[in-house]
């Protein structure tokens, strides 16, 4: 048992850090992430658990996670995750050719089920949704879409389709896709958080009042400790999950939920604590702490664990 | 990484099982001098099969397991039933180890292999009236006359002190010293003429607790561990043994208390007929504490891989102490309203749900309070100033 990040491990998720503090920003966030797509593509970001000779790296889901826990702090495309998904399950189906060209960058929004029409998240340029249920996970041909509008996330944008409006072009049935999104949903949770725990220890560290950085006062050093816990849980446990997937663990769906559940509320806590150790600043559209509680929002969204779940007896002894 | 372990962590791991499947004993007696024999006999028969001091050097009489060994035998013991350490405690835990690290090699001999047969039991005399989370602020003094010291003053909150042969003590030797300065870590005879011991009672209704009085107590200046003077350090040096293992090992109980919890939530109705399982705020509750246990086991793999890998500790003992005992609270607040009026039957005495969950408080209080960690998460993590 070696639950640290292998040395390899680590060099790819330098390596994902130094490019994407190179080349997404915030500020490229707020204006939707317009041209960072093909970049992470070219960087191989969007086939990493795909098969070599579909033109993915062949990596674990542990080696994804790392690099989507960066991409995460960044508020990086969510049509990645669609992307990351979509991939391995057109090559399961077959249709190697598709799924590299879904590696190589051919824009995939993500679907949520929504009654008898889907809603369609980072759908900007995309011709193919992914749309990822409990038990079974489609890859969908999308007709051109009529109005693409805002989301609550200032990152991402949105459409809605009929559902008789698009056509399915590879579908797989069982959970194999959800634990895969549920994972890259958790590790863009764990990003967004870990963003949130240091923009606000900086703040702590910066602002002054009454003579003193508000980071020597409990009030605000404390919920910032509580930041760093819920980082420190949800990493340990997606890590874990994703490692339990990697080695066909007989729990590993509980453990994906427990990985899901963890990680989106770490995002939505400190997101909502980065607002409250920013002061006035928080509420504000200039200042960076709302685009960590909204994209938290948005999040929530991505197949939330089930409780069924999470409640269900284990195989495996504890 | 790998969650998966090898072949040889597989053997072992069967290896503990086995023994400890055919020698765990019954319950820990309830009364507290038969509860003290109990574990003298469990670590005597620890010794003699091989299994005590886990994380002890092997020159010292210790397995000197790995580190993934140590977890394996943590997750079997507790998944054994086996008792917890009880009046043992700070003997393994603490002196034991403070000595390993900082003891001459003559208090090594004498008192090292009496603690793991089982023979000794230690206390602790850390805290004091006026010294809680501030340590530093101990005033029990030692006046060093010739080759003994005569000690004066108080401690409190020490466990097993009423059954204890020796004591770690820690106080002020250098008269016109404050705070860290000054101060002497001492092995102190519990039997020595003008000790007294005063239990307290807890809210949970035991007295294990207690206040001790010294009155012109006699310590030869040879029990003392590390250098006159030098006491602080050698307290902190005891945190750098332990490398979060033994946490293990209420980890897997608090694990089984979950699924405790799941199964009679499962199976139990309220009083409008329905399981309470399917109350969704009772279900949430439950799902949460099942994702939290899990989560808390895979923060301790990481965190002993870590240290494995680097061959020195990570940051993160602080937020793992701080998130299992606010979690272990929460649980068993959850269990106190699931149990229902049936809680209103305590009394002093009891031991069971209600008894545990009064005691539970003790753990966000006791060695370094959540107040304390967070302060240490967010001036050692993050960076952040000092409050004072």
């Amino acid at each position: 048992m070696n639950f640290f990040p292998s040395s390899d491990e680590e060099e790819l998720r330098i390596a994902a850090e130094r490019y994407i503090s190179a080349n997404l920003s915030l500020q490229g966030a707020r204006a939707g992430n317009i041209d960072a797509r093909a970049g992470l593509a070219e960087m191989g970001f969007f086939g990493i658990t795909l098969d070599e000779a579909s033109g993915g790296l062949d990596l674990s889901h542990a080696a994804e996670l790392l690099v989507f826990a960066e991409m995460g702090r960044a508020l990086a495309p969510i049509g990645a995750i669609a992307s990351a998904v979509a991939a391995p399950l057109a090559a399961k189906a077959s249709n190697a050719a598709l799924a590299g060209e879904i590696a190589a960058g051919r824009p995939v929004a993500l679907a949520l089920a929504a009654g008898d029409r889907i809603r369609l998240l980072d759908p900007v340029g995309a011709d193919l949704a992914l749309l990822v249920e409990d038990d079974n996970a489609q890859l969908f041909a999308l007709p051109a879409l009529d109005a693409i509008n805002d989301s609550l996330d200032v990152t991402t944008r949105q459409a809605v389709v009929d559902r008789a409006a698009v056509s399915t072009l590879a579908s797989e049935q069982g959970g194999r896709a959800r634990n895969h999104l549920q994972i890259l949903a958790s590790a863009y949770a764990l990003g967004s958080a870990a963003a949130a725990r240091d923009l606000g220890a900086s703040y702590a560290l910066t602002r002054v009042q009454f003579g003193r950085p508000i980071g020597s006062f409990q009030g605000i050093k404390h919920p910032c400790a509580d930041m760093q816990v819920r980082c420190s849980v949800a990493l340990a446990q997606t890590c874990y999950a994703a490692c339990a997937v990697d080695g066909g663990h007989p729990d590993q769906d509980f453990l994906v939920a427990a990985a899901r559940k963890l990680a989106g509320n770490a995002a939505l806590e400190n997101g909502r604590t980065l607002i409250q150790v920013h002061g006035g600043m928080g509420m504000t559209d200039e200042c960076d702490a709302h685009l960590f509680l909204k994209r938290a929002h948005l999040l929530q969204f991505l197949l939330p664990s089930s409780r069924a779940t999470l409640l269900a007896d284990f195989r495996a002894a504890a | 990484m790998d969650i998966s372990f090898t072949v040889v962590e597989q053997q072992f791991r069967k290896q503990v099982r086995g023994w400890l499947r055919a020698n765990v004993p019954g319950e820990r007696p309830l009364e507290p001098v038969d509860a003290h024999g109990f574990d003298k006999a469990w670590q005597r028969k620890l010794f003699d099969a091989g299994w005590a001091g886990m994380n002890w050097p092997k020159e010292y009489g210790g397995r000197g397991l790995s580190l993934v060994e140590q977890i394996i035998w943590y997750e079997e013991y507790a998944a054994a039933g086996a008792p917890a350490v009880g009046s043992s405690f700070v003997g393994l835990n603490h002196g034991g180890p403070t000595l390993i690290l900082r003891g001459s090699e003559e208090q090594k001999r004498y008192h090292l292999p009496k603690i793991l047969r089982g023979e000794v039991t230690w206390c602790q005399g850390f805290s004091e009236p006026d010294a809680g989370s501030d340590l530093a602020g101990i005033r029990t003094q030692g006046r060093i006359e010739g080759d003994e010291m005569i000690v004066n003053g108080s401690k409190i909150w020490t466990s097993f002190a009423d059954v204890a042969d020796w004591q770690e003590l820690v106080l002020r030797t250098d008269p016109g010293s404050t705070r860290h300065k000054g101060l002497s870590w001492v092995i102190c005879d519990m039997r020595s003429p003008g000790i007294t011991i005063r239990p307290i009672r807890l809210m949970s209704g035991e007295h294990d607790f207690c206040e001790v009085f010294y009155d012109d107590v006699r310590i030869p200046l040879s029990n003392v561990v590390g250098a006159v003077n030098d006491g602080w350090s050698v307290a902190m040096s005891t945190l750098s043994f332990e490398r979060g293992t033994a946490n293990i090992y209420e980890q897997v109980k608090l694990q089984l208390r979950v699924e405790h919890l799941v199964k009679f939530a499962k199976s139990t109705r309220a009083l409008d007929g329905k399981l309470l399982i399917e109350d969704s705020v009772v279900a949430e509750q439950l799902a949460t504490h099942r994702a939290e246990v899990a989560a808390l086991r895979a923060m301790t793999y990481r965190s002993v891989s870590e240290f494995a890998q680097k061959g020195q500790p990570g940051n993160e003992a602080s937020v793992i102490r701080l998130f299992a005992t606010e979690l272990f609270k929460q649980i068993m607040a959850t269990e106190m309203e699931l149990r229902g009026a049936s809680t209103l039957d305590f009394s002093y005495g009891d031991k069971g749900l209600v008894h545990e969950y009064f005691r539970s408080f003790a753990a966000t209080i006791a060695a370094g309070a959540s107040q304390i960690q967070r302060n240490i998460i967010g001036e050692r993590m993050l960076g952040l100033p000092k409050s004072y």
